[in-house]
């Protein structure tokens, strides 16, 4: 086989390509953009009532405060930092060449591995921590079944989340072996 | 390219050259290879406005397309199906043997390049010259004439051995 056959070959592929329109591809970047300011002014809101709430009850604090403010604080704060995580990977993709780009992802799963030994538990036991805090106050305010049924759900909550961070450090872990293994 | 018709213009320009490159790096998944696509030219579109206008376009627009194909890091479900399909290409008659088993060879082959080696000969084979791939992939422009010869050679007696 000569080397104009490759060509040939490659050059005979279908040409009638499954391609979308460009309108198409604008909407979703629209649509896409006009997501993401949605989420960015739901967290900014969300961490300006959580400043506002915490200044308002600074001189009737307690346990039920804090930990509301632990669950909701820890959650906001993975989910930002996620973002920027993201943010910075899509920035990347756009100005690195290929091989610098290749080296920047191997960095980027090495970081996100650090962040979901460390980072992740801390903001889960925060979490659980916060839930904690909160069970003698449902235990007194609400009936016995309505707090039976936060104990389950909460619990059950908590261990989908373990499989979540789980399954995804096991993903990201298979992502590092690959990159280094290119 | 700062208008929805430049984008357009850009978009019909490259997109087939951009697909076709997807289809290489997916093994001939088409699913996948539009996924790619699409992402690819939502991030041209997103981040149109950070394009200097005395640069390449067609240079951005690979670069990117090989960043996105690079960095989805599942594996492509074609990967499996291209060995069975070759292993099926053997036990028929070889004259039966037509244009598409051979592009599916093809893809099989170029499947088992790195993934540096492949950006490079599909961006040859898209006929992208070799100072834009050069500047794509971030090699020395005498680095890339080197490469592609070996790797279209690795790719020929890959092709022989596999008929």
């Amino acid at each position: 086989m000569k080397n104009d056959t490759l060509q040939q070959l490659w050059d005979a592929q279908e040409g009638n390509l499954p391609i979308e329109s460009p309108e198409t591809i604008i909407q979703k970047a629209k649509s896409q953009r006009r997501g993401q300011w949605l989420t960015i002014i739901i967290l900014s809101l969300t961490v300006i009532t959580l400043v506002v709430f915490a200044l308002s009850f600074v001189n009737q604090w307690n346990s039920f405060f804090g930990g509301l403010l632990l669950m909701i604080s820890s959650l906001v704060f993975r989910i930002v930092l996620e973002y920027i995580s993201m943010y910075r990977k899509e920035g990347q993709l756009i100005a690195l060449d290929n091989k610098s780009f290749r080296m920047y992802l191997k960095t980027y799963y090495k970081n996100r591995l650090k962040v979901n030994y460390y980072i992740t538990p801390i903001c889960f036991a925060l979490y659980v921590i916060g839930f904690l805090l909160l069970l003698p106050y449902f235990k007194r305010e609400l009936s016995s079944g309505f707090y039976t049924y936060i104990i389950i759900s909460g619990i059950i909550s908590l261990i989908v989340l373990i499989v979540i961070i789980a399954h995804s450090v096991k993903k990201e872990q298979g992502f590092l072996r690959q990159l280094q293994d290119q | 390219m700062n208008s929805e018709k430049d984008f357009t213009e850009v978009y019909h320009t490259h997109a087939p050259k951009v697909f076709r490159l997807c289809m290489g790096y997916a093994s001939g998944d088409e699913d996948l290879a539009k996924e790619w696509l699409q992402e690819t030219f939502i991030k041209v579109w997103k981040h149109r406005k950070t394009f200097r206008k005395e640069a390449n376009a067609g240079t951005w627009i690979y670069r990117i397309a090989v960043n996105v194909c690079l960095s989805d890091l599942r594996k492509t479900q074609n990967s499996q199906s291209i060995q069975e399909h070759m292993m099926a290409s053997e036990i028929a008659d070889s004259e039966e043997i037509n244009q598409e088993d051979n592009i599916h060879k093809l893809y099989g082959c170029i499947d088992q390049l790195t993934a540096q080696n492949k950006a490079l000969i599909l961006l040859e084979l898209e006929e992208v010259p070799q100072a834009t791939i050069a500047e794509t992939v971030g090699l020395a422009h005498g680095a890339v004439r080197t490469r592609l010869s070996r790797i279209r050679n690795a790719l020929l007696k890959c092709m022989t051995y596999e008929k």
